[in-house]
């Protein structure tokens, strides 16, 4: 084609999902009732670890239903690595015999209604016999632990270790650095709880819910109740929120459909926070024993660590119980250029809340260990900590890097982005400008962190984690109707990331059509062709991918009939404001509606052997298949109160490339939120349990999520190094925002009390209570 | 009010300018009423513990967290929610903000934020700052945007309003 196509990626356009959200109108699950719904009440295990001895329904009253797992002949939701040696833990769909966490559902009943549903949950009696729990990684992995699981020899889900072949070499003489770093326990908490609304009828299973994944959920609800998958849909409307909290398959999703089914009325289930709390899948509480081996000039040329992941009581679906463990052992080494790497994994069994994904995953622990180690080398060897990673990055001629955990970098502007962010926030005046205001007493610090990060990761990386089903690609279906507008169907899902909007971009683009004829569709297993769903930062890049390939399938198409009946040569042809134009005959056009309806409803007029309909399915699948890197550089101010040990964040910058942008405007809104929730991993989020295994934080005043009041006005700048090797140029960047953030935070503190004396922070959520005791720390070494 | 034998009775009350009555129960909370009583579904709810901010509406003029009231103690009041806010059609101006300024993302917090934004623009005058706004809204929880683009929502729908 001869005229430029008009650009719809990068424009900064207004969501065209947003009036149903703002108007009150947003299809949540909770907004839907069915004739004859009825109400769910999960009740749940009051103890850690215990034999459940009997279950006592005598007191439900007339008229309420309930079940047990031995009503259903026990069935469970399992995910079993292909690693060897992994440990087998079925998830109980309601528990059987044993009970393995506080929280886990022992029984479900249904009434007419959600409060009478309450109070008939409470007269279930459960008799349980308690056995020792084990709460802790350190606990769950001593030699003479108490067994999660009883056929199990210990409580390791699967031992992983790595080593470099260099490892040895590199370390040899080199000076070191090490640490404990520590993240909590906490995850995701959208606004929107789980939800879900079974129904059965006419032979099949249909199961409203709020996920990520509706294919996937698919499979194990048909697994669990041993249906074909053609028996079960899933419908998956507007979802709240997700974080990766709505990416794993859930018991309560097969509750509900052998509910629904038993009872032959919809079930509805609404989670409510404290349930979110216990029973919604955690995620973050890493540990780190990390080294890092560097050469007298502050050369990285080694690190290495062990990861202890606390992965709770069974193995998640589809994820299984190894994956944080496994990204936080690939991507530890982090954007740096060194060789030599030993790690060590324990993907480590507990009486504790299963743990999923959540957004990042694992990247953040795994950024706070590398970046701490680095700063803590710049310190050692008097080095600036910016420069002490401009040095060490991996630079534009390195690409493609292999990193020493097997990840291969496909590029990306590391060196460039600190050299933006050196000029653009004035780095040396604001240094000295920090440094007057801590010779004057305020404690006031400067904090940074780079990173690069996998996104859109298909079969290759899939392969090698072990995990049953391969996230292989995504879908995307492209039909126009006859009057020219185009339906985008795609096995991804949007909880919020925009999606509706920007696969219209980028269809639109292919198709010249104006967002307002493009409707895009997802969610409904009947209704979108098979995929994975929304994680791991790949769904504008697969299915956007797919969609631009499936609108070019169909473009082509078009361009043949409008050549044909505009006597043109398909070479002349601009698609454009919807219409179809001929280059230089302004004249000579068609508009797209007229285009299609002629497709559809005018064979005759159709060049001869010309197939008269228009729809096209894609599946983009991102070769190499590695994951295409995006890479950001985060830096931010904090004030530190004394007399509380209150961290005030007073300013954040982000320098970011994340490839192509398709819209600047969500793409900002993503960084926002993402920085928003590292802070809240930073200084106030964490899942406390005791030594009983109970959870003591299950509500916002125990669990503390960042407001308006906490979250500075986050400052963004954009790169736009376009991918190698994606559709379009275009990398993930969902996830990003979260990564650095606790980072950031740590080196920060770290920052604002190098007046008072020398500290070592390793651990978030960096409270009041923790701060306080840095303070001391630091004046202890004066 | 009486509260008959069975447990249940009515409750009315004005929403967004319309008397409604509907039967109810002691217990059942307000967010509860307005959803299912008077099916009025724009109102979220988050937490149920009065904390995230997402169920709030407008009472007798003042924002509430509907889930810490019950829904007999509204009775006769005024109560104003999201449904309220654009009429018959389109978007309001501070709705037309929001999406403009990409102030939501999974829209579930949304309409208590266009609730808590309603009263403050309804209590103050002229443009409002930054760390206004942050102020204001600290009682509303947002899982997605980290806030950024909803105070930028909220500071143009402060310039843009009537003097």
């Amino acid at each position: 084609m001869t005229a430029a196509q008009p650009r719809m990626v990068g424009a900064r356009v207004a969501r065209v999902e947003d009036p149903r959200f703002l108007r009150g109108e947003a299809r949540y699950i909770a907004n839907i009732t069915l004739p004859g719904m009825r109400h769910a009440r999960f009740v749940r295990s009051p103890f850690a670890h215990a034999r459940i001895v009997g279950v006592d329904t005598s007191g439900v009253p007339a008229g309420v239903a309930v079940f047990t797992g031995e009503d259903w002949g026990a069935p469970s939701i399992e995910c079993t690595s292909r690693y060897e040696g992994f440990q087998r833990a079925p998830m109980p769909v309601l528990a059987t015999g044993k009970v393995r966490y506080a929280g886990e559902p022992v029984a479900v009943v249904v009434a007419g209604d959600p409060y009478l549903a309450e109070d008939a949950a409470e007269a279930v009696v459960v008799d349980y016999d308690p056995l020792p729990p084990v709460t802790t990684v350190d606990e769950a992995l001593a030699v003479d632990a108490p067994l999660v699981h009883e056929d199990w020899t210990s409580n390791r889900y699967v031992p992983r270790a790595y080593a470099s072949p260099d490892y040895d070499r590199e370390t040899e003489g080199t000076l070191t650095v090490s640490g404990r770093f520590r993240n909590s326990r906490h995850s995701g908490v959208p606004l929107e709880g789980r939800a879900v609304l079974a129904e059965h009828t006419g032979g099949r299973v249909r199961v409203h819910t709020s996920t990520q994944i509706p294919h996937l959920v698919r499979t194990a609800v048909a697994s669990a109740m041993d249906l074909a998958e053609s028996s079960v849909q899933i419908v998956s409307p507007d979802v709240g929120g997700g974080f990766g909290v709505k990416a794993q398959a859930y018991p309560e999703e097969v509750a509900c459909a052998l509910a629904a089914r038993a009872l032959a009325t919809p079930v509805k289930w609404l989670e409510d926070r404290r349930e979110h709390f216990l029973a919604s899948h955690h995620s973050r509480e890493h540990r780190h024993d990390a080294t890092l081996h560097y050469s007298e000039g502050g050369r990285i040329k080694a690190l290495t660590a062990a990861v202890r992941v606390d992965m709770g009581a069974y193995s998640v679906f589809p994820w299984t119980s190894t994956m944080d463990t496994g990204m936080a052992m690939g991507i530890l080494p982090g954007p740096y250029r060194f060789t030599g790497y030993k790690v060590d994994g324990y993907p480590t069994c507990t009486n504790k809340t299963p743990y999923g994904a959540y957004r990042g995953v694992a990247r953040p622990a795994a950024c706070f260990t590398i970046e701490r180690l680095v700063d803590w080398m710049a310190r050692e060897r008097g080095l600036d900590r910016l420069e002490a990673r401009r040095m060490n990055l991996v630079q534009a001629e390195d690409y493609p890097w292999t990193n020493p955990g097997g990840l291969v970098y496909d590029g990306g502007s590391l060196a460039e982005s600190v050299e933006v962010m050196r000029d653009w926030i004035g780095y040396d005046s604001l240094t000295e400008e920090l440094a007057r205001d801590r010779r004057e007493g305020r404690l006031r610090g400067l904090g940074v962190a780079i990173f690069t990060e996998q996104s859109a990761h298909t079969t290759e990386e899939f392969k090698k984690r072990g995990v049953p089903i391969v996230f292989g690609y995504e879908t995307s279906m492209a039909r126009l109707d006859p009057t020219g507008n185009l339906t985008i169907a795609a096995s991804i899902h949007n909880h919020g990331q925009g999606l509706e909007t920007t696969l219209g971009q980028l269809a639109g683009e292919v198709l010249g059509l104006s967002l307002d004829r493009i409707n895009v569709v997802f969610g409904d297993t009947d209704q979108v062709s098979y995929g994975f769903g929304t994680f791991a930062s790949r769904s504008a890049v697969l299915a956007g991918g797919a969609a631009r390939l499936a609108a070019g399938a169909l473009r082509e198409k078009l361009a043949r009939i409008a050549a044909h009946l505009l006597e043109a040569s398909e070479e002349d042809l601009v698609f454009r404001d919807n219409r179809v134009e001929v280059v230089g005959a302004p004249g000579s056009a068609i508009a797209l509606g007229e285009l299609c309806r002629v497709t559809y409803q005018r064979p005759d007029l159709l060049p001869p052997g010309t197939e008269p309909t228009l729809e096209e399915t894609r599946v983009y699948d991102a070769p190499p298949g590695t994951g295409t890197y995006t890479n950001a550089l985060h830096a931010g101010i904090v004030e530190i109160d004394e007399a509380t040990g209150a961290v005030d964040l007073q300013n954040y910058w982000v320098v970011e490339d994340c490839g192509v942008m398709i819209n600047p405007l969500i793409v900002e809104g993503q960084i926002h939120g993402g920085v928003a929730q590292g802070v809240g991993s930073a200084l106030f989020e964490e899942m406390i349990y005791d030594t009983d295994g109970q959870l003591l934080t299950t509500t916002f005043m125990d669990y503390l999520l960042p407001t308006a009041e906490d979250i500075p006005f986050i400052a963004t700048r954009h790169l736009e190094t376009p991918s190698p090797t994606t559709e379009g140029g275009i990398k993930g960047m969902g996830e990003g925002g979260a990564i650095a953030p606790a980072a950031v935070i740590a080196g920060g503190v770290e920052d604002a009390l190098s007046g008072l004396g020398r500290v070592w922070v390793s651990q978030v959520p960096l409270t009041p209570e923790r701060v306080l005791g840095h303070i001391a720390e630091a004046r202890s070494r004066q | 009010m009486r509260v008959p034998a069975d447990g249940t009775l009515s409750v009315s009350v004005t929403v967004n300018g319309v008397l409604r009555s509907a039967e109810t129960t002691p217990r059942t909370l307000l967010s509860d009423f307005i959803r299912e009583g008077l099916g009025l579904k724009g109102t979220n709810v988050g937490c149920e513990h009065g904390y995230c901010g997402a169920c709030t509406v407008i009472l007798d003029g003042q924002t509430v967290r509907s889930c810490l009231v019950l829904a007999p103690q509204a009775e006769g009041s005024q109560i104003v929610t999201v449904e309220h806010l654009a009429g018959g059609g389109g978007l309001s101006p501070l709705q037309e903000a929001f999406r403009q300024a990409h102030g939501l993302q999974c829209g579930f917090c949304t309409p208590g934020f266009l609730m808590s934004a309603t009263e403050l623009l309804d209590s103050t005058q002229g443009p409002l700052t930054r760390d206004d706004i942050r102020s204001a809204i600290a009682g509303n929880i947002c899982r997605c945007t980290g806030y950024v683009h909803i105070v930028d929502a909220i500071r143009k729908a402060s310039e843009m309003r009537q003097p």
